[in-house]
């Protein structure tokens, strides 16, 4: 930017400028510092501590709260690694049915008649828009094992009324299923764009080949969404690990511990135990965890993808 | 003949499953207009055998309970709005000053912001609840709005856009005469209003819908949002009141609804813009 009118040296016009330019960025900076980049660094500080809320010393003792969590004898390690494993448990059943089904509904919508194509998508899409403690609260009452909708419609069939959140697997089958039915329609959103990206004529050369409808979706489209599908298996990965909402209100962890998540264990451990050194640690390295998961996802990927073109 | 065979089944076939996804929320605005003991029964009547607003009446009126949900709505309403704003305006100074600007160090600036996209929020919510409360500030709009501003998520969005925008018509305007600021918000913020929007909405949803952060950044029954106020009735005053759930879920749905509906375009188009390229 030149302020040819202005008699300056070129130096000083030069700072002049760089000064403004930085007056644009310096709001946001301000936040990012103050909300993203000190929290973490004051997290892994407070990991680092003794520190419980109620007592008036936080001293520091290292990695105490990390040896503590590995140390099979300390309740610590019981908490954080059962409730990872009931988080993993939910990522694993989750995440398939979100990008496959995701996918399937996207294939559907796509291959409806225009004028009506826009209708289903805003249904599909809807539940999305309302926030977990509602659809918590919803699916709650339409499960609920003597007056939800669910059993009183099995029961109108002749079947027994099922105890949806108060035994395994049905505590997992109705997380999964209340999440799926929240989230589908963002993937859903994402697919549906890839799809219309793949190339026309890709399509109509293998048509000419004589390819069917299931050998063009093999060949064709898969490979060319595969960017796309692993975001939508990162992102939906990302988003199981965080799951809090749906068991804290559905299950409240239940039966037993059995769907207590990690997450549910270290807020507990924050704000009812004041366990804060502690929990900062156990929200570290679940953090830590879901970062090597994504790399781990997007290698798989990688190397797939270069063993494809290696062939 | 065989092919609208097999798009009437596909008709068919989504008309179902649209079903499945408008069942619950049909079922909780039809719950929300029966009394407790109708509720209560079970059955699966959807037209309620007696129709009733009582459960609206009384949450919005409050009688032996008092639930403050005009309070509520108004904070979720406010932080949405407030936060919107402020995410908006500095995300676009941001992203502008970046992708267009001689801004100092933004060769490191840019990849560190985004690289906090991968960081995952439970890595801040424990130190950002210490911080709030060292400085006293729980329980107040700041803990509601702030932390909603730090997202790089629109800077990520918008630099995308002010990357690919035309030159030309800053330098148009740069003869004229304009400064940085002038060109900003004369010729930049208008031709970007579409994809403003689009971050508007995002952001709004994300601010109206969190949960576990308001959650445990409020406990006073006067700072809870609308979605952490339903989860304190539900295991509080109305634990298996449905009827009065269901009318204070449907209450807490409607504002968001609207905004979706409305912004429906601009919401898919910023998750299909973000989703990679």
């Amino acid at each position: 930017m030149e302020e040819a009118r202005l008699p300056m040296s070129k130096a000083k016009r030069d700072r002049r400028s760089k000064l403004t330019s930085f007056l644009f960025v310096l709001p946001y900076l301000a936040m990012f510092l103050a909300f993203l980049f000190f929290p973490l660094v004051y997290g892994i500080y407070i990991s680092l501590n003794d520190y419980n809320l109620l007592s008036k010393e936080h001293p520091f003792i290292g990695f105490a709260n990390y040896t503590r969590i590995f140390n099979p004898d300390s309740a610590m390690n019981a908490l954080f690694f059962e409730g990872l494993w009931n988080t993993i448990k939910f990522v694993v059943f989750s995440v398939p049915l979100l990008v496959i089904i995701g996918l399937a509904l996207a294939l559907l919508l796509n291959s409806l008649p225009g004028r009506i194509r826009g209708l289903f998508r805003t249904i599909y899409f809807i539940p999305y828009a309302i926030s977990v403690s509602v659809i918590s609260i919803i699916f709650l009452w339409i499960l609920d094992t003597n007056s939800g909708l669910l059993n009183n419609f099995l029961m109108s069939l002749g079947f027994d009324p099922v105890p949806w959140l108060t035994r395994q697997p049905f505590a997992w089958i109705s997380l999964v299923g209340a999440t799926v039915w929240w989230t589908l329609g963002f993937n859903m959103i994402i697919f549906i764009n890839a799809l219309n990206e793949v190339p026309e004529d890709l399509y109509e050369a293998s048509s000419i080949d004589g390819a069917s409808a299931w050998q063009k979706f093999i060949h064709i489209t898969l490979p060319s969404i595969r960017p796309i599908m692993l975001f939508v298996v990162i992102t939906s990965t990302i988003a199981s690990f965080n799951v809090y909402g749906q068991p804290y209100l559905m299950t409240r962890g239940g039966p037993g511990d059995s769907t207590e998540v990690l997450l549910m264990g270290i807020v507990d451990l924050a704000f009812e135990q004041r366990e804060l050194g502690m929990a900062s640690a156990m929200a570290l390295l679940m953090s830590l965890i879901m970062i090597g998961v994504s790399i781990v996802q997007f290698k798989i990927s990688n190397r797939n993808q270069e063993g494809r073109k290696a062939r | 003949m065989k092919q609208t065979g097999k798009k009437t089944g596909l008709i068919i076939l989504a008309s179902i499953i649209a079903l499945l996804f408008l069942i619950p929320l049909a079922w909780m605005i039809s719950t929300s207009f029966k009394n407790d003991f109708e509720a209560i029964a079970g059955g699966l009547n959807w037209i309620p055998e007696e129709f009733t607003i009582e459960n609206y009446t009384y949450t919005l009126l409050g009688e032996e309970v008092d639930v403050p949900i005009f309070r509520w709505m108004f904070n979720s309403l406010f932080a949405g709005i407030a936060g919107t704003a402020i995410i908006v305006t500095i995300d676009a100074m941001a992203a502008y000053g970046l992708a267009r600007l001689d801004v100092p160090f933004k060769k490191y600036l840019f990849p560190l912001f985004i690289s906090t996209l991968m960081i995952p929020f439970v890595i801040t919510f424990l130190p950002m609840y210490m911080q709030f409360s060292n400085m006293g500030l729980l329980n107040t709009y700041a803990v509601l709005i702030f932390p909603y501003t730090a997202n790089a998520f629109g800077v990520f969005l918008l630099y995308q856009f002010f990357k690919s925008f035309p030159k030309e018509l800053e330098e148009a305007a740069h003869l004229d005469g304009a400064n940085k600021w002038q060109i900003f918000a004369k010729v930049v913020v208008p031709s970007a209003r579409p994809i403003l929007w689009t971050l508007a909405i995002f952001s709004f949803m994300q601010i109206y819908n969190d949960f576990l952060w308001p959650l445990v950044a409020t406990n006073t029954p006067d700072m809870r949002t609308i979605t952490t106020g339903i989860a304190i009735m539900q295991q509080g005053s109305f634990v298996s009141s449905y009827g009065k759930l269901m009318a204070l879920t449907t209450i807490a749905t409607v504002p968001i609804l609207i905004v979706f509906l409305i912004g429906q375009k601009q919401l898919i188009k910023g998750i299909t813009q973000t989703g990679i390229k």
